[in-house]
């Protein structure tokens, strides 16, 4: 088919082509550049949501936000939350399966564990810290009294200097299991001849992990990291759920501040200003990610 | 080829499967859509429609719920005014709210309702003025809960020999003996709401009922005199009442510290009178209320109403129909009872409530009686300027210094500064 001569207009084979793409660019298109075309264009009006006209005021919205110090501490925390997310759950989820892959008793009970947080929904995994950071009597408080920790108690959620620590705490046990399955996966598809050479060599187990395992777990870590990465620019969920950005903002991501902003404020221009810089911000954040990915995946096919 | 015609038919079905749900989904009943997902507030709305609908036998509605609060409400409804399909009725919050959908021309007027049930005589003034927009009714009230009332734990009260507080004094008095006593004297609850509406108590003693309405309508400043003596006020005596770490709670895990002895009091909206009840904390046995220093002989109170979207004329009918029933007295009471919450109307007698529901029914009908019936603020003033207030208010609360009180009174008038400059404001 590849060598049949190229006739007037496209071939059957392109005309294929063309079909099966036809829907995936179609649902791109719909789904993905109009609305950022879409936001981008309320970005520049003043618009309630709800009248049937919207007021034209050019980039008003995106100065008005560059001067609140509302807007650059929810910047400030998605950028802790990158800090953590890259850190937190990643490295967690390394030393569990590398414990876990030294061959433990009841192996594959403690996989269902570390993995099962995972597959909880956000809001229910938010229900389920709002009564564990109760600050009085919940869980955390009550095992930390029982074991004489009482006076390093805090107001988990309701102290501004302390509730994002709270939330990391929740979202740490929330994905380490993501990453955990991740660099187990990785662990065991590492050839045994490796490590049996590392052994025969003379290597630790902490040299064979760090020299041998852990340079060969690379594609897992960058899967990782780059998820870790998108999830920390697009946290919504947990945040709005546990504790809808508060206390008085503290709390506030740039997703949750748009939320607010469009439906607790009727103010969906500036909500869609929030979103067009949140989308610059992850850009620059995660582009490098999905080049690096790219350049991978263009080696592979070339190999 | 033939596998794109394959495809193409099977794109083809698709669509003619969703035109059909599109079809099934216009012949459904009306939908009246509202927030209340579960417990007593789920079973009144259920009674409610359910009452509705043995009335209009020949125009049922049904109900979705959209879980959450106003802000999620607010969000499903944009969407569907946007794609043409609205529910009939749906759940309202007061002023504010309404306006900015009646501005947007998305409300029916709903006037011929109104004068059917009588509005204008069975709503006091107070309520109203917070449902007509330029004079027409827009919504009409069915669920009504005062917010300025104390909850008591009497057993605590009892032991430590504490009389209620009827002014701010007795208020902090109070709250030492109990502090002394190894309880929490007063609970509250983190959220933009709970610290404001407990605020209202000191500003309505500090500024008067007028100085009340001249915040709403944006002529009394935030960086008066009068506003700042409010919040002295109110982190004088309430703030420095609270119990430790309040505002990492919610207001259930707060009444729950009441029933289990270890906080005082809790000023809450009367919906926690169901709350504690469904606790098995009975009304006028285990606890009981009475009105915040400075609003004896006033209630403050929050409101929902239903809103009726622009619509085909069978719907809005349906929805007008579900409305003469649901806000009629016997409606009114089939959800105000398991609900824990008020009628708006005077025309429902106070005998269909329990001991806590008389007392508030006693302090509406006085109220309503002296003009002293106030909207909750938050949804008199513009919805941007309401939802900074309550962020405002609850960060001074957590650290009343002076320099977050300089930056608490900057921070609101330069807002209400902006909401003047685009003319958001409403004198109601």
């Amino acid at each position: 088919m590849a060598h049949m001569p190229a006739k007037a207009g496209w071939s059957r084979t392109t005309l294929t082509f063309a079909g099966f793409l036809a829907l995936p660019v179609a649902l791109f298109a719909v789904f993905f550049l109009y609305p950022i075309v879409s936001t981008f264009y309320l970005s520049l009006h003043d618009w309630d949501g709800v009248a049937q006209n919207m007021r034209f005021i050019g980039l008003r919205n995106y100065w008005v936000l560059s001067a609140q110090p509302r807007f650059y501490h929810a910047v400030l925390n998605n950028i802790s939350w990158l800090v953590f997310m890259l850190l937190g759950p990643t490295a967690l989820g390394l030393l569990l399966a590398a414990v876990l892959d030294r061959g433990l008793r009841g192996e594959r009970a403690f996989r269902i564990i570390f993995f099962l947080p995972f597959t909880i929904p956000a809001v229910a995994v938010a229900a389920i810290w709002r009564w564990v950071y109760e600050p009085s009597n919940g869980l955390l408080t009550t095992l930390m009294r029982n074991v004489g920790l009482g006076e390093f108690a805090q107001n988990w959620l309701g102290d501004p200097g302390v509730v994002n620590f709270a939330l990391m705490g929740a979202v740490l046990w929330w994905t380490t299991g993501f990453a955990f399955l991740v660099f187990f996966a990785g662990l065991r598809n590492i050839p045994v001849e490796l490590l049996e050479a590392a052994r025969i060599e003379g290597a630790t187990p902490w040299q064979s992990f760090w020299r041998v395992s852990f340079p060969l777990l690379w594609p897992s870590t960058i899967i990782v990291l780059g998820i870790s990465a998108i999830d920390a620019m697009r946290l919504f969920d947990i945040v709005w759920a546990t504790t809808s950005g508060g206390p008085a903002y503290a709390s506030e991501v740039l997703a949750t501040q748009m939320y607010d902003v469009a439906f607790g404020r009727f103010e969906m221009g500036r909500a869609s200003a929030i979103s067009v810089y949140l989308l610059l911000i992850a850009g620059v954040v995660i582009m490098p990610y999905i080049a690096y990915m790219s350049r991978r995946v263009a080696d592979s096919e070339a190999d | 080829m033939r596998r794109i015609q394959k495809f193409a038919a099977v794109l083809g079905a698709l669509a003619a499967a969703t035109a059909l749900a599109g079809s099934a989904r216009a012949q459904e009943k009306p939908e009246i859509w509202h927030y209340y997902a579960a417990g007593s507030e789920k079973a009144g709305i259920d009674a409610l429609i359910d009452y509705a609908n043995k009335q209009n036998p020949d125009n049922p509605v049904g109900q979705r719920v959209i879980p959450g609060n106003v802000v999620e409400l607010r969000r499903q409804l944009q969407t569907a005014l946007l794609g043409g399909q609205p529910p009939a009725a749906y759940q309202s919050s007061m002023a504010s709210e309404l306006k900015t959908f009646v501005d947007g021309g998305r409300l029916h007027d709903l006037s011929a309702v109104w004068a059917e049930i009588k509005g204008d005589e069975i709503f006091p003034e107070g309520i109203q003025r917070v449902v007509k927009i330029g004079g027409k009714p827009y919504g009409i009230p069915f669920d009504l809960s005062l917010i300025n009332n104390v909850f008591y734990n009497k057993a605590i009260f009892e032991k430590m020999e504490i009389t209620p507080p009827a002014n701010w004094d007795e208020l902090v008095a109070a709250c030492k003996t109990l502090r002394e006593g190894g309880v929490e004297p007063l609970g509250n609850a983190g959220g933009p709401f709970w610290s404001l509406y407990n605020f209202y108590a000191p500003l309505v003693s500090t500024v008067g009922v007028d100085g009340y309405y001249k915040i709403a309508s944006g002529e009394m400043g935030f960086d008066t005199p009068e506003f700042r003596k409010a919040l002295q006020l109110y982190r004088d005596t309430m703030v420095s009442c609270y119990a430790k770490n309040w505002s990492g709670k919610t207001w259930t895990q707060t009444a729950d510290d009441v029933v289990n002895n270890n906080t005082g009091m809790f000023m809450m909206g009367i919906w926690a009178s169901a709350y504690f009840k469904q606790a098995g904390f009975a009304p006028g046995e285990k606890f009981d209320v009475f009105p915040a220093p400075g609003t004896d002989g006033k209630v403050i109170f929050q409101m929902d109403a239903f809103a009726v979207p622009e619509g085909p004329e069978a719907t809005v009918k349906a929805a007008e129909g579900f409305i003469r029933a649901a806000t009629s007295p016997k409606g009114l009471e089939s959800f105000a009872v398991p609900k824990g919450s008020l009628a708006p109307s005077t025309a429902v007698p106070a005998s269909i409530y329990d001991y806590a529901g008389k007392k508030f029914a006693e302090q509406y009908a006085a109220a309503s009686k002296a003009n002293a019936v106030l909207p909750n603020l938050f949804f008199l003033l513009p919805t941007k300027v309401g939802t900074e207030l309550g962020n405002q208010i609850e960060r001074f609360a957590i650290d009343p210094s002076e320099s977050t009180e300089n930056e608490v009174i900057s921070t609101l008038e330069a807002l209400r500064q902006e909401a003047l400059a685009e003319e958001a404001y409403t004198k109601w």
